[in-house]
Protein backbone atom coordinates (compact mmCIF):
# COMPACT_ATOMS: atom_id res chain seq x y z
CA UNK A 1 0.00 0.00 0.00
CA UNK A 2 3.00 2.26 0.53
CA UNK A 3 6.15 1.64 -1.43
CA UNK A 4 9.29 3.66 -0.97
CA UNK A 5 11.88 3.44 -3.72
CA UNK A 6 15.47 4.63 -3.41
CA UNK A 7 14.50 7.42 -1.04
CA UNK A 8 17.35 9.68 0.02
CA UNK A 9 17.14 12.63 2.33
CA UNK A 10 20.27 14.76 2.54
CA UNK A 11 20.62 17.88 4.63
CA UNK A 12 22.95 20.61 3.46
CA UNK A 13 24.75 22.82 5.93
CA UNK A 14 25.60 25.76 3.68
CA UNK A 15 27.65 27.61 6.31
CA UNK A 16 30.03 24.70 6.75
CA UNK A 17 29.59 23.45 3.19
CA UNK A 18 28.72 20.01 4.50
CA UNK A 19 26.13 17.45 3.53
CA UNK A 20 24.63 14.93 5.90
CA UNK A 21 22.75 11.90 4.67
CA UNK A 22 19.78 11.04 6.92
CA UNK A 23 18.09 8.46 4.68
CA UNK A 24 20.26 6.66 2.16
CA UNK A 25 18.61 5.07 -0.91
CA UNK A 26 15.93 3.71 1.33
CA UNK A 27 13.59 0.98 0.02
CA UNK A 28 10.61 -0.58 1.75
CA UNK A 29 7.01 -1.64 1.16
CA UNK A 30 4.44 -1.28 3.93
CA UNK A 31 1.56 -3.73 3.51
CA UNK A 32 -2.10 -2.87 3.83
CA UNK A 33 -3.63 -3.22 7.29
CA UNK A 34 -0.44 -4.10 9.16
CA UNK A 35 0.85 -2.50 12.34
CA UNK A 36 4.50 -1.48 12.10
CA UNK A 37 6.69 -0.46 15.00
CA UNK A 38 9.73 1.56 13.94
CA UNK A 39 12.50 2.04 16.45
CA UNK A 40 16.17 2.86 16.42
CA UNK A 41 18.79 5.03 18.08
CA UNK A 42 18.33 8.79 18.36
CA UNK A 43 19.22 10.47 15.10
CA UNK A 44 18.76 7.34 13.03
CA UNK A 45 16.16 9.01 10.76
CA UNK A 46 12.83 7.75 12.17
CA UNK A 47 11.05 11.10 12.30
CA UNK A 48 12.65 12.16 9.02
CA UNK A 49 11.22 9.06 7.34
CA UNK A 50 7.77 9.64 8.85
CA UNK A 51 7.72 13.30 7.83
CA UNK A 52 8.95 12.47 4.34
CA UNK A 53 6.05 10.05 3.85
CA UNK A 54 3.64 12.82 4.92
CA UNK A 55 5.33 15.35 2.61
CA UNK A 56 6.52 17.59 5.43
CA UNK A 57 10.13 16.90 4.45
CA UNK A 58 10.99 17.19 0.79
CA UNK A 59 13.01 14.17 -0.22
CA UNK A 60 16.29 14.64 -2.06
CA UNK A 61 15.68 11.77 -4.46
CA UNK A 62 13.52 8.70 -4.76
CA UNK A 63 9.88 7.84 -5.17
CA UNK A 64 6.88 7.24 -2.91
CA UNK A 65 3.94 5.19 -4.21
CA UNK A 66 0.70 5.17 -2.19
CA UNK A 67 -2.17 2.92 -3.25
CA UNK A 68 -0.64 2.65 -6.70
CA UNK A 69 -0.30 6.41 -7.17
CA UNK A 70 3.04 8.19 -7.33
CA UNK A 71 2.68 10.85 -4.61
CA UNK A 72 6.32 11.94 -4.62
CA UNK A 73 5.43 15.45 -5.78
CA UNK A 74 2.14 15.69 -3.90
CA UNK A 75 1.62 18.35 -1.22
CA UNK A 76 0.89 17.60 2.41
CA UNK A 77 -2.74 18.52 1.75
CA UNK A 78 -3.03 16.14 -1.19
CA UNK A 79 -1.42 13.30 0.77
CA UNK A 80 -3.79 13.96 3.65
CA UNK A 81 -6.80 13.88 1.34
CA UNK A 82 -5.47 10.67 -0.20
CA UNK A 83 -5.65 9.03 3.23
CA UNK A 84 -2.30 9.58 4.95
CA UNK A 85 -2.19 11.20 8.37
CA UNK A 86 0.74 12.04 10.57
CA UNK A 87 0.58 12.47 14.31
CA UNK A 88 3.33 14.90 15.28
CA UNK A 89 5.94 14.07 17.91
CA UNK A 90 5.76 17.68 19.11
CA UNK A 91 2.27 18.88 18.20
CA UNK A 92 1.70 22.50 17.23
CA UNK A 93 -0.01 24.83 19.67
CA UNK A 94 -2.31 27.58 18.47
CA UNK A 95 -3.61 30.83 19.86
CA UNK A 96 -7.34 30.89 19.31
CA UNK A 97 -8.09 27.39 18.07
CA UNK A 98 -9.94 24.96 20.32
CA UNK A 99 -9.84 21.18 20.25
CA UNK A 100 -13.42 21.26 18.91
CA UNK A 101 -12.31 23.44 15.99
CA UNK A 102 -9.29 21.27 15.25
CA UNK A 103 -11.45 18.16 15.37
CA UNK A 104 -14.00 19.82 13.06
CA UNK A 105 -11.26 20.56 10.54
CA UNK A 106 -10.01 16.97 10.76
CA UNK A 107 -13.48 15.41 10.49
CA UNK A 108 -14.65 18.02 7.95
CA UNK A 109 -17.82 18.64 9.92
CA UNK A 110 -18.89 20.70 12.92
CA UNK A 111 -21.86 18.44 13.60
CA UNK A 112 -21.93 18.02 17.37
CA UNK A 113 -23.05 14.39 17.39
CA UNK A 114 -20.33 13.40 14.90
CA UNK A 115 -17.67 15.10 17.01
CA UNK A 116 -19.01 13.40 20.13
CA UNK A 117 -18.80 10.03 18.38
CA UNK A 118 -15.17 10.66 17.49
CA UNK A 119 -14.35 11.64 21.07
CA UNK A 120 -16.13 8.50 22.29
CA UNK A 121 -14.29 6.42 19.67
CA UNK A 122 -10.94 7.78 20.77
CA UNK A 123 -11.94 7.25 24.39
CA UNK A 124 -8.86 8.75 25.97
CA UNK A 125 -10.16 12.31 25.67
CA UNK A 126 -12.96 13.37 27.99
CA UNK A 127 -15.82 15.49 26.66
CA UNK A 128 -14.67 18.52 28.60
CA UNK A 129 -11.58 18.50 26.39
CA UNK A 130 -13.63 19.72 23.44
CA UNK A 131 -13.65 23.38 24.35
CA UNK A 132 -10.07 23.53 25.53
CA UNK A 133 -7.80 25.85 23.62
CA UNK A 134 -4.97 24.02 21.88
CA UNK A 135 -2.45 26.47 23.26
CA UNK A 136 0.57 26.56 25.51
CA UNK A 137 -1.55 26.04 28.62
CA UNK A 138 -2.14 22.38 27.73
CA UNK A 139 0.09 19.81 29.37
CA UNK A 140 2.32 17.64 27.21
CA UNK A 141 0.03 14.67 27.76
CA UNK A 142 -3.15 16.59 26.95
CA UNK A 143 -1.86 17.87 23.65
CA UNK A 144 -0.70 14.39 22.63
CA UNK A 145 -4.19 13.04 23.29
CA UNK A 146 -5.66 15.80 21.12
CA UNK A 147 -3.10 15.00 18.44
CA UNK A 148 -4.13 11.37 18.49
CA UNK A 149 -7.83 12.24 18.28
CA UNK A 150 -7.37 14.56 15.28
CA UNK A 151 -5.36 11.84 13.54
CA UNK A 152 -8.08 9.25 14.05
CA UNK A 153 -10.80 11.75 13.07
CA UNK A 154 -9.33 11.73 9.56
CA UNK A 155 -10.26 8.03 9.15
CA UNK A 156 -6.86 7.50 7.57
CA UNK A 157 -5.86 4.58 5.38
CA UNK A 158 -2.31 5.07 6.65
CA UNK A 159 -1.75 6.51 10.12
CA UNK A 160 1.74 7.45 11.24
CA UNK A 161 2.23 8.09 14.95
CA UNK A 162 5.52 9.71 15.90
CA UNK A 163 6.33 8.82 19.51
CA UNK A 164 2.67 8.93 20.60
CA UNK A 165 3.48 8.23 24.24
CA UNK A 166 5.56 11.37 24.84
CA UNK A 167 4.15 13.01 27.97
CA UNK A 168 1.43 10.38 28.33
CA UNK A 169 0.88 8.98 31.81
CA UNK A 170 1.40 5.27 32.50
CA UNK A 171 -2.33 4.69 32.90
CA UNK A 172 -3.09 5.94 29.39
CA UNK A 173 -0.44 4.08 27.43
CA UNK A 174 -2.32 0.75 27.62
CA UNK A 175 -5.65 2.22 26.42
CA UNK A 176 -3.79 4.16 23.73
CA UNK A 177 -2.25 0.97 22.35
CA UNK A 178 -5.64 -0.76 22.53
CA UNK A 179 -7.10 2.15 20.57
CA UNK A 180 -4.53 1.93 17.79
CA UNK A 181 -5.02 -1.85 17.57
CA UNK A 182 -8.81 -1.38 17.46
CA UNK A 183 -8.46 1.19 14.66
CA UNK A 184 -6.21 -1.21 12.79
CA UNK A 185 -8.71 -4.06 13.19
CA UNK A 186 -11.99 -2.17 12.65
CA UNK A 187 -10.88 0.16 9.87
CA UNK A 188 -7.97 -1.84 8.40
CA UNK A 189 -5.77 1.16 9.08
CA UNK A 190 -2.19 0.61 8.09
CA UNK A 191 -0.42 1.81 11.21
CA UNK A 192 3.16 2.98 11.64
CA UNK A 193 4.26 3.82 15.16
CA UNK A 194 7.66 5.40 15.76
CA UNK A 195 8.50 4.58 19.35
CA UNK A 196 11.09 3.60 21.89
CA UNK A 197 8.40 2.18 24.14
CA UNK A 198 8.42 -1.60 24.39
CA UNK A 199 4.63 -1.68 24.95
CA UNK A 200 4.03 -0.19 21.50
CA UNK A 201 6.59 -2.49 19.91
CA UNK A 202 4.86 -5.51 21.50
CA UNK A 203 1.63 -4.45 19.80
CA UNK A 204 3.24 -4.29 16.36
CA UNK A 205 2.94 -7.00 13.72
CA UNK A 206 6.31 -6.05 12.32
CA UNK A 207 9.28 -4.43 14.06
CA UNK A 208 11.61 -2.33 11.95
CA UNK A 209 14.90 -1.10 13.37
CA UNK A 210 16.33 1.94 11.64
CA UNK A 211 20.00 2.71 11.87
CA UNK A 212 22.02 5.18 9.85
CA UNK A 213 19.17 5.73 7.41
CA UNK A 214 18.49 2.06 6.66
CA UNK A 215 16.29 -0.66 8.14
CA UNK A 216 18.73 -3.11 9.70
CA UNK A 217 16.04 -5.43 11.05
CA UNK A 218 12.55 -6.52 9.98
CA UNK A 219 10.68 -9.13 11.96
CA UNK A 220 8.99 -9.85 15.28
CA UNK A 221 9.90 -8.41 18.64
CA UNK A 222 11.58 -11.56 19.91
CA UNK A 223 13.98 -11.47 16.99
CA UNK A 224 14.63 -7.79 17.57
CA UNK A 225 15.43 -8.14 21.25
CA UNK A 226 19.12 -8.99 20.85
CA UNK A 227 19.63 -5.75 18.94
CA UNK A 228 17.41 -3.71 21.24
CA UNK A 229 19.30 -4.88 24.32
CA UNK A 230 22.73 -4.65 22.76
CA UNK A 231 24.51 -1.96 24.74
CA UNK A 232 27.26 -1.78 22.18
CA UNK A 233 24.82 0.08 19.91
CA UNK A 234 25.81 3.67 20.24
CA UNK A 235 22.87 6.04 20.64
CA UNK A 236 24.94 9.12 19.96
CA UNK A 237 27.11 8.29 16.97
CA UNK A 238 27.23 11.89 15.76
CA UNK A 239 29.29 13.21 18.60
CA UNK A 240 30.49 10.15 20.51
CA UNK A 241 34.25 9.88 20.59
CA UNK A 242 34.35 6.33 21.86
CA UNK A 243 33.78 4.53 25.11
CA UNK A 244 36.64 6.34 26.80
CA UNK A 245 35.03 9.69 26.02
CA UNK A 246 33.78 11.31 29.25
CA UNK A 247 30.53 12.09 27.48
CA UNK A 248 29.78 8.45 26.63
CA UNK A 249 26.28 7.61 27.86
CA UNK A 250 26.79 3.85 28.12
CA UNK B 1 -34.35 55.10 6.86
CA UNK B 2 -31.50 52.65 6.34
CA UNK B 3 -30.38 51.89 2.81
CA UNK B 4 -28.60 48.67 1.78
CA UNK B 5 -25.17 50.24 2.24
CA UNK B 6 -26.05 51.49 5.72
CA UNK B 7 -27.24 48.00 6.65
CA UNK B 8 -23.97 46.43 5.44
CA UNK B 9 -21.93 48.89 7.48
CA UNK B 10 -24.08 48.48 10.60
CA UNK B 11 -23.88 44.72 10.35
CA UNK B 12 -20.09 44.82 10.05
CA UNK B 13 -19.37 47.20 12.90
CA UNK B 14 -22.24 46.62 15.31
CA UNK B 15 -23.68 43.23 14.34
CA UNK B 16 -26.98 44.95 13.61
CA UNK B 17 -29.35 43.65 10.94
CA UNK B 18 -31.85 46.45 11.64
CA UNK B 19 -32.56 49.25 14.12
CA UNK B 20 -31.80 47.73 17.53
CA UNK B 21 -34.14 47.36 20.45
CA UNK B 22 -33.33 49.40 23.53
CA UNK B 23 -31.17 52.49 23.60
CA UNK B 24 -29.26 53.55 20.52
CA UNK B 25 -27.77 56.51 18.72
CA UNK B 26 -26.91 56.07 15.07
CA UNK B 27 -24.86 58.75 13.34
CA UNK B 28 -24.59 58.89 9.56
CA UNK B 29 -22.36 61.27 7.62
CA UNK B 30 -21.97 63.62 10.59
CA UNK B 31 -25.68 63.83 11.38
CA UNK B 32 -28.04 62.06 13.71
CA UNK B 33 -29.87 59.26 11.92
CA UNK B 34 -31.80 57.92 14.87
CA UNK B 35 -31.87 57.94 18.67
CA UNK B 36 -33.72 55.95 21.28
CA UNK B 37 -33.35 56.22 25.03
CA UNK B 38 -34.58 53.79 27.67
CA UNK B 39 -35.75 54.11 31.26
CA UNK B 40 -32.19 53.66 32.51
CA UNK B 41 -30.10 54.92 29.63
CA UNK B 42 -30.24 58.58 28.70
CA UNK B 43 -28.64 59.92 25.50
CA UNK B 44 -28.32 63.66 24.99
CA UNK B 45 -26.42 65.92 22.65
CA UNK B 46 -23.60 67.62 24.54
CA UNK B 47 -23.60 71.34 25.26
CA UNK B 48 -21.18 72.09 22.44
CA UNK B 49 -23.17 70.07 19.92
CA UNK B 50 -20.08 68.04 19.08
CA UNK B 51 -21.23 64.66 20.36
CA UNK B 52 -23.41 62.88 22.86
CA UNK B 53 -23.52 62.23 26.58
CA UNK B 54 -24.74 58.79 27.56
CA UNK B 55 -25.78 58.47 31.17
CA UNK B 56 -26.51 55.06 32.58
CA UNK B 57 -28.47 55.12 35.81
CA UNK B 58 -27.07 53.41 38.92
CA UNK B 59 -28.08 49.73 39.35
CA UNK B 60 -28.93 49.28 35.66
CA UNK B 61 -28.49 45.60 34.93
CA UNK B 62 -27.91 43.71 31.69
CA UNK B 63 -28.82 46.52 29.32
CA UNK B 64 -27.03 47.54 26.18
CA UNK B 65 -26.65 50.64 24.07
CA UNK B 66 -25.61 50.81 20.42
CA UNK B 67 -23.85 53.94 19.12
CA UNK B 68 -22.54 53.13 15.63
CA UNK B 69 -21.26 55.69 13.16
CA UNK B 70 -21.47 55.19 9.42
CA UNK B 71 -19.83 57.25 6.71
CA UNK B 72 -20.50 57.09 3.00
CA UNK B 73 -20.14 60.72 1.94
CA UNK B 74 -17.03 61.50 -0.08
CA UNK B 75 -14.67 64.04 1.46
CA UNK B 76 -16.26 63.99 4.91
CA UNK B 77 -14.10 63.91 8.01
CA UNK B 78 -16.38 63.46 10.98
CA UNK B 79 -15.21 64.28 14.52
CA UNK B 80 -17.28 63.48 17.63
CA UNK B 81 -16.75 63.86 21.37
CA UNK B 82 -18.84 61.37 23.33
CA UNK B 83 -19.03 60.97 27.10
CA UNK B 84 -20.23 57.92 28.98
CA UNK B 85 -21.21 57.94 32.62
CA UNK B 86 -21.84 54.44 33.96
CA UNK B 87 -23.69 54.57 37.29
CA UNK B 88 -22.79 52.65 40.45
CA UNK B 89 -23.51 48.91 40.56
CA UNK B 90 -24.65 48.79 36.96
CA UNK B 91 -23.73 46.15 34.40
CA UNK B 92 -23.99 47.30 30.78
CA UNK B 93 -22.71 46.66 27.29
CA UNK B 94 -21.89 49.50 24.91
CA UNK B 95 -21.48 48.64 21.25
CA UNK B 96 -19.77 51.36 19.24
CA UNK B 97 -17.91 51.20 15.97
CA UNK B 98 -17.45 53.01 12.73
CA UNK B 99 -18.03 51.78 9.22
CA UNK B 100 -16.82 53.68 6.18
CA UNK B 101 -17.85 53.10 2.59
CA UNK B 102 -15.64 54.89 0.15
CA UNK B 103 -16.87 55.02 -3.42
CA UNK B 104 -14.77 57.87 -4.78
CA UNK B 105 -11.30 59.36 -4.78
CA UNK B 106 -11.82 61.76 -1.90
CA UNK B 107 -10.68 60.76 1.55
CA UNK B 108 -13.14 59.96 4.32
CA UNK B 109 -12.50 59.75 8.01
CA UNK B 110 -13.84 59.61 11.50
CA UNK B 111 -12.37 60.65 14.82
CA UNK B 112 -14.25 59.54 17.89
CA UNK B 113 -13.09 60.73 21.29
CA UNK B 114 -14.83 58.62 23.94
CA UNK B 115 -14.55 59.50 27.61
CA UNK B 116 -15.81 56.97 30.14
CA UNK B 117 -16.42 57.38 33.83
CA UNK B 118 -17.22 54.02 35.42
CA UNK B 119 -18.58 54.56 38.91
CA UNK B 120 -17.90 52.27 41.89
CA UNK B 121 -18.81 48.59 41.51
CA UNK B 122 -20.08 49.09 37.97
CA UNK B 123 -19.22 46.77 35.12
CA UNK B 124 -18.99 47.84 31.51
CA UNK B 125 -18.30 45.86 28.36
CA UNK B 126 -17.36 48.10 25.46
CA UNK B 127 -17.12 46.72 21.93
CA UNK B 128 -15.75 48.90 19.15
CA UNK B 129 -15.25 47.64 15.61
CA UNK B 130 -13.80 49.59 12.73
CA UNK B 131 -14.29 48.56 9.16
CA UNK B 132 -14.04 50.19 5.75
CA UNK B 133 -14.80 49.04 2.26
CA UNK B 134 -15.66 50.32 -1.20
CA UNK B 135 -14.03 50.57 -4.60
CA UNK B 136 -12.98 54.22 -4.21
CA UNK B 137 -9.32 55.18 -3.97
CA UNK B 138 -9.84 57.83 -1.29
CA UNK B 139 -7.99 57.17 1.95
CA UNK B 140 -10.11 55.94 4.82
CA UNK B 141 -8.94 57.23 8.17
CA UNK B 142 -10.11 56.22 11.62
CA UNK B 143 -8.57 57.82 14.69
CA UNK B 144 -10.33 56.64 17.84
CA UNK B 145 -9.48 57.82 21.34
CA UNK B 146 -10.77 56.16 24.49
CA UNK B 147 -10.20 57.70 27.91
CA UNK B 148 -11.41 55.61 30.82
CA UNK B 149 -11.63 56.44 34.49
CA UNK B 150 -12.42 53.43 36.65
CA UNK B 151 -13.61 54.26 40.18
CA UNK B 152 -13.36 51.91 43.18
CA UNK B 153 -13.99 48.25 42.28
CA UNK B 154 -15.29 49.17 38.84
CA UNK B 155 -14.57 46.81 35.97
CA UNK B 156 -14.30 47.41 32.26
CA UNK B 157 -13.69 45.03 29.41
CA UNK B 158 -12.94 46.75 26.13
CA UNK B 159 -12.83 44.88 22.83
CA UNK B 160 -11.32 47.06 20.12
CA UNK B 161 -11.18 45.70 16.60
CA UNK B 162 -10.03 47.03 13.28
CA UNK B 163 -11.17 44.33 10.92
CA UNK B 164 -10.04 45.58 7.55
CA UNK B 165 -10.10 48.26 4.91
CA UNK B 166 -8.84 51.15 7.05
CA UNK B 167 -5.92 52.94 5.37
CA UNK B 168 -4.71 55.05 8.26
CA UNK B 169 -5.51 54.55 11.92
CA UNK B 170 -4.15 56.20 15.00
CA UNK B 171 -5.64 54.89 18.20
CA UNK B 172 -5.12 56.31 21.67
CA UNK B 173 -6.23 54.36 24.74
CA UNK B 174 -5.84 55.94 28.17
CA UNK B 175 -7.05 54.52 31.46
CA UNK B 176 -6.81 55.40 35.14
CA UNK B 177 -7.72 52.87 37.80
CA UNK B 178 -8.71 53.49 41.42
CA UNK B 179 -8.66 51.00 44.33
CA UNK B 180 -9.83 47.50 43.39
CA UNK B 181 -10.70 48.46 39.82
CA UNK B 182 -9.93 46.11 36.96
CA UNK B 183 -9.53 46.63 33.25
CA UNK B 184 -9.19 44.25 30.34
CA UNK B 185 -8.37 45.67 26.92
CA UNK B 186 -8.35 43.33 23.93
CA UNK B 187 -7.18 44.96 20.75
CA UNK B 188 -7.17 43.20 17.38
CA UNK B 189 -5.87 44.93 14.28
CA UNK B 190 -5.57 43.61 10.74
CA UNK B 191 -3.74 45.68 8.14
CA UNK B 192 -2.88 44.93 4.53
CA UNK B 193 -1.51 46.53 1.35
CA UNK B 194 -0.08 49.97 2.31
CA UNK B 195 -2.21 50.55 5.40
CA UNK B 196 -0.74 51.94 8.61
CA UNK B 197 -2.02 51.59 12.15
CA UNK B 198 -0.69 53.07 15.36
CA UNK B 199 -1.88 52.18 18.83
CA UNK B 200 -0.75 54.30 21.76
CA UNK B 201 -1.76 53.02 25.19
CA UNK B 202 -1.20 54.56 28.58
CA UNK B 203 -2.59 52.85 31.65
CA UNK B 204 -2.14 54.30 35.13
CA UNK B 205 -2.65 51.90 38.00
CA UNK B 206 -3.25 54.33 40.84
CA UNK B 207 -5.41 52.31 43.22
CA UNK B 208 -4.55 49.62 45.71
CA UNK B 209 -5.23 46.11 44.38
CA UNK B 210 -6.31 47.34 40.99
CA UNK B 211 -5.37 45.31 37.92
CA UNK B 212 -5.09 45.74 34.17
CA UNK B 213 -4.56 43.38 31.26
CA UNK B 214 -3.77 44.73 27.84
CA UNK B 215 -3.80 42.06 25.16
CA UNK B 216 -3.03 43.11 21.61
CA UNK B 217 -2.99 40.92 18.52
CA UNK B 218 -1.86 42.24 15.17
CA UNK B 219 -1.83 40.69 11.74
CA UNK B 220 0.11 42.54 9.06
CA UNK B 221 -0.02 41.68 5.38
CA UNK B 222 1.37 43.25 2.22
CA UNK B 223 3.41 46.39 2.84
CA UNK B 224 1.41 47.45 5.86
CA UNK B 225 2.93 48.85 9.03
CA UNK B 226 1.79 48.81 12.62
CA UNK B 227 3.21 50.48 15.72
CA UNK B 228 2.08 49.35 19.14
CA UNK B 229 3.21 51.42 22.10
CA UNK B 230 1.98 50.57 25.58
CA UNK B 231 2.97 52.17 28.86
CA UNK B 232 1.71 50.73 32.12
CA UNK B 233 2.54 52.72 35.23
CA UNK B 234 1.91 51.30 38.69
CA UNK B 235 1.59 53.70 41.64
CA UNK B 236 0.27 51.25 44.22
CA UNK B 237 0.15 47.58 45.16
CA UNK B 238 -1.41 46.33 41.97
CA UNK B 239 -1.05 43.97 39.01
CA UNK B 240 -0.57 44.81 35.37
CA UNK B 241 0.16 42.75 32.28
CA UNK B 242 0.82 43.63 28.66
CA UNK B 243 0.70 40.95 26.00
CA UNK B 244 1.32 41.92 22.40
CA UNK B 245 1.71 39.43 19.59
CA UNK B 246 2.03 40.13 15.91
CA UNK B 247 1.98 37.91 12.86
CA UNK B 248 3.84 39.52 9.97
CA UNK B 249 3.48 38.40 6.38
CA UNK B 250 4.88 39.51 3.03
CA UNK B 251 6.84 42.79 3.49
CA UNK B 252 4.93 44.14 6.47
CA UNK B 253 6.74 45.78 9.37
CA UNK B 254 5.87 46.03 13.03
CA UNK B 255 7.23 48.02 15.97
CA UNK B 256 6.14 46.83 19.38
CA UNK B 257 7.19 48.81 22.43
CA UNK B 258 5.80 47.70 25.77
CA UNK B 259 6.92 49.76 28.74
CA UNK B 260 6.44 48.98 32.43
CA UNK B 261 6.92 51.59 35.11
CA UNK B 262 6.82 50.50 38.73
CA UNK B 263 6.44 53.41 41.16
CA UNK B 264 5.55 51.29 44.17
CA UNK B 265 7.47 48.43 45.81
CA UNK B 266 4.47 46.08 45.74
CA UNK B 267 3.68 46.66 42.10
CA UNK B 268 3.68 43.54 39.96
CA UNK B 269 4.03 44.20 36.26
CA UNK B 270 4.72 41.75 33.45
CA UNK B 271 4.80 41.79 29.70
CA UNK B 272 5.27 39.38 26.87
CA UNK B 273 5.67 40.27 23.25
CA UNK B 274 6.28 38.34 20.07
CA UNK B 275 6.55 39.21 16.40
CA UNK B 276 6.98 36.62 13.71
CA UNK B 277 5.66 34.73 10.77
CA UNK B 278 3.08 31.99 11.16
CA UNK B 279 4.85 29.03 12.69
CA UNK B 280 5.60 26.23 10.22
CA UNK B 281 4.42 23.56 12.63
CA UNK B 282 0.98 25.20 12.77
CA UNK B 283 0.72 25.28 8.98
CA UNK B 284 1.96 21.69 8.66
CA UNK B 285 -0.53 20.47 11.22
CA UNK B 286 -3.53 22.06 9.53
CA UNK B 287 -2.37 20.93 6.08
CA UNK B 288 -1.96 17.41 7.44
CA UNK B 289 -5.65 17.65 8.36
CA UNK B 290 -6.54 18.39 4.74
CA UNK B 291 -6.50 22.21 4.53
CA UNK B 292 -4.65 23.90 1.69
CA UNK B 293 -1.82 26.29 2.53
CA UNK B 294 -4.08 29.34 2.06
CA UNK B 295 -6.89 27.81 4.09
CA UNK B 296 -4.45 27.01 6.87
CA UNK B 297 -3.09 30.59 6.89
CA UNK B 298 -6.61 32.05 7.08
CA UNK B 299 -7.64 29.67 9.83
CA UNK B 300 -4.60 30.52 11.93
CA UNK B 301 -5.14 34.28 11.47
CA UNK B 302 -8.85 34.01 12.34
CA UNK B 303 -8.04 32.18 15.52
CA UNK B 304 -5.16 34.48 16.42
CA UNK B 305 -7.29 37.61 16.14
CA UNK B 306 -10.04 36.05 18.23
CA UNK B 307 -7.67 34.66 20.84
CA UNK B 308 -7.18 37.83 22.79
Amino acid sequence: MLTINNLSFIVENQEQNEKKTILDKFNYTFEHGKFYGITGPNGSGKTTLAKTIMGINNLTSGQIIFDGVDITQHSITDRSNAGITYSFQNPARFKGISFRQLLSIAAQTDDESTLMKIVARVGICSLDFLDKQVDSKLSGGEIKKIELATTIARNPKLAIYDEPDTGIDLWTIGPMIDLLKKEQKNHQTTTIVVSHNKNFLEAADVILILKKGQFVYEGDLDGAMPMLTDLSTCAAPDFCEGENDVRCFR
Amino acid sequence: MLDALDKDLLKAVAGLEKIPKGAYNIRKNGKLLGRQTSANIKIETNDEGTGIVITIAPNTQNESVHIPVILSEAGLHDVVYNSFVVGENSDVTIIAGCGIHCGGDQKEGHEGVHKFTIHPNARMTYIEKHYAFGSGKGKRTLNPTTQVVLKENAHAEMILEQIGGVDIAKRINEATLDDGASLMIKENVLTESNQTAESHNEIRLNGKDCSANLIARSVLKGNSKQDFIAVMEARNKCYGHIECDAIIMDNATSDTIPSLKARHPDAELTHEASIGKIADDQLMKLMSLGLTYDEAVNRIIQGFLKAS
